[in-house]
């Protein structure tokens, strides 16, 4: 028998940095929750809110307190609510060009070479943190430098943060390959 | 005149204006010269390609405003703040918007600035301007998007806002794709009548239909190096404040990047900052050469 839809809650913020560590915080902490866009009330384009079940908003909004994570609204959905979650896990694709793998998720691409793991070049997004997170990233081993998701504070960087774990995963199996 | 404007990921640069000009591996904007690394991400990249292409066609230096932001967003509010309450001042005959935070009524206000103007400019977007445009549904205000295969996917989705939530994307461009997502685009009110998709095959749409397509020469290594899309919107805003009609400048501004491409003999790890300097060369063949 299908489990009977609970209520929601819906957490929003102000900007991205704080959605982005609200997962991490939450996820950590055990919390079911779902990425997915705001209402178009508080849409401004770079946008992600989370989705939590309203029995759990209030100890998810304490942790976040605690955690110094920066909620700009909590809202209630009504019960059959549609809204438009992160499709970033079926948008995958990876193209191997001989010494170098590109991983691309949905409009950010990442380029690292097979025999050192360094990254090589980033590409796609938008925002202002894009060109700030390739002069950081440049020339680290994947892996073992920053995050997107530690200097990141848009959606775009988000989205990085899914072709970097991609990129790691496929990068540590080559080497796990090689060392056998 | 050709105005350019965009953020900068250097933090605390202040708001920067003035004449471009890209020399060697330093780009100037009115006093203030960005070196090495700083020159060629983003919104810098695109400034060097449009500064190299107006060198090559003996064209005046464009004119750009750029300030720091490193994703915070309050370097886009004072940019567009500024560039409203200036833009009639200025003149400018084209302008080019590009890597921004999207906001809602900061950029409202610029683009009604823009269309107040006794003779409004021609409006080009690109990167977080050209999610903002779409978000907040003022895409036709503009007239040429430059979109890659993952933002004409979100610019076709009506329910997307922003390229994270597109249920429907694609990777590879190919003939029936392009054309049917940008139809779709156009028909809903969320491109501009002109776009370029630049891809491994370079579509030229103009009211969604498509106008032209441009393949060669093809270099597969570019696709991973970023900011080749960043050029072909510097070198399309130059060709267009040159006067070049609008197909034949997106016409051009393609081959103009895959020339340069050639040249560089670029593989994944080849930096745009390796890939500018053949612009220049580039832009002489596809361009001057012509006449």
């Amino acid at each position: 028998m299908p489990e009977e839809e609970k209520d929601k809650a819906l957490v929003v913020f102000d900007y991205i940095y704080h959605a982005m560590r609200a997962k991490h915080v939450l996820d950590e902490a055990g919390f079911k929750l779902r990425e997915v866009a705001p209402p178009v009330d508080y849409r401004t384009g770079c946008d992600l809110a989370i989705e939590v079940d309203a029995t759990d908003v209030d100890a998810a909004e304490n942790l976040l307190i605690e955690k110094d994570v920066l909620i700009l609204d909590i809202l209630f959905m009504p019960k059959g609510a549609k809204l438009t979650p992160v499709y970033l896990t079926k948008l995958i694709k990876t193209v191997d060009y001989g010494d170098y793998v590109m991983v691309r998720v949905g409009n950010m691409k990442i380029t690292y070479q097979k025999a050192t793991g360094s990254i090589v070049n980033i590409s796609g997004g938008g925002c202002p943190d894009i060109p700030f997170l390739g002069m950081k990233l440049y020339g680290t081993i994947i892996g073992q430098g920053p995050r997107p998701r530690e200097l990141g504070k848009t959606i775009c960087a988000y989205t990085l943060e899914h072709a970097y774990n991609k990129a790691l995963e496929i990068y540590q199996k080559q080497s796990t390959k090689k060392g056998k | 005149m050709l105005l350019l404007a965009g953020t900068i990921p250097v933090e605390g640069l202040p708001l920067t204006y003035g004449r471009v000009s890209y020399l060697g591996d330093k780009l100037t904007i009115g006093d203030y010269t960005l070196e090495g690394q700083y020159v060629t991400l983003g919104t810098a990249a695109m400034i060097s390609a449009a500064s190299v292409v107006s060198q090559a066609l003996g064209a005046e230096d464009p004119l750009a405003f750029v300030i720091g932001d490193t994703g915070m967003g309050e370097g886009t509010v004072t940019l567009l703040k500024h560039l409203t309450d200036e833009l009639s001042a200025i003149k400018p005959s084209v302008v080019t918007l590009h890597y921004i935070l999207p906001t809602r009524d900061t950029f409202i206000n610029f683009v009604e600035a823009a269309h107040k103007m006794e003779k409004r400019p021609f409006m080009i977007a690109d990167a977080g301007a050209l999610l903002n445009a779409k978000a907040v549904k003022l895409a036709q205000k503009f007239d040429l998007f430059t979109p890659d295969p993952g933002e004409i996917s979100f610019l076709a989705d009506p329910d997307a806002a922003h390229p994270a939530y597109v249920q429907h994307f694609i990777f590879d461009v190919d003939q029936t794709e392009v054309p049917r997502l940008s139809q779709e685009a156009y028909a809903n009110g969320d491109a501009p009548k002109y776009m370029i998709v630049k891809a491994p095959i370079d579509h030229v749409i103009v009211d969604g239909q498509v106008a032209g397509v441009i393949k060669e020469p093809s270099v597969p290594a570019m696709e991973p190096i970023g900011g080749t899309g960043d050029t072909i919107t510097g070198e399309v805003s130059a060709l267009i404040a040159f006067g070049l009609p609008v197909v034949e400048a997106c016409t051009a501004a393609c081959k103009i990047n895959r020339v340069a491409g050639e040249l560089t003999k670029p593989n994944p790890a080849t930096t745009i900052a390796q890939f500018i300097p053949f612009i220049r060369e580039a832009a002489k063949k596809v361009v001057v050469a012509k006449g």
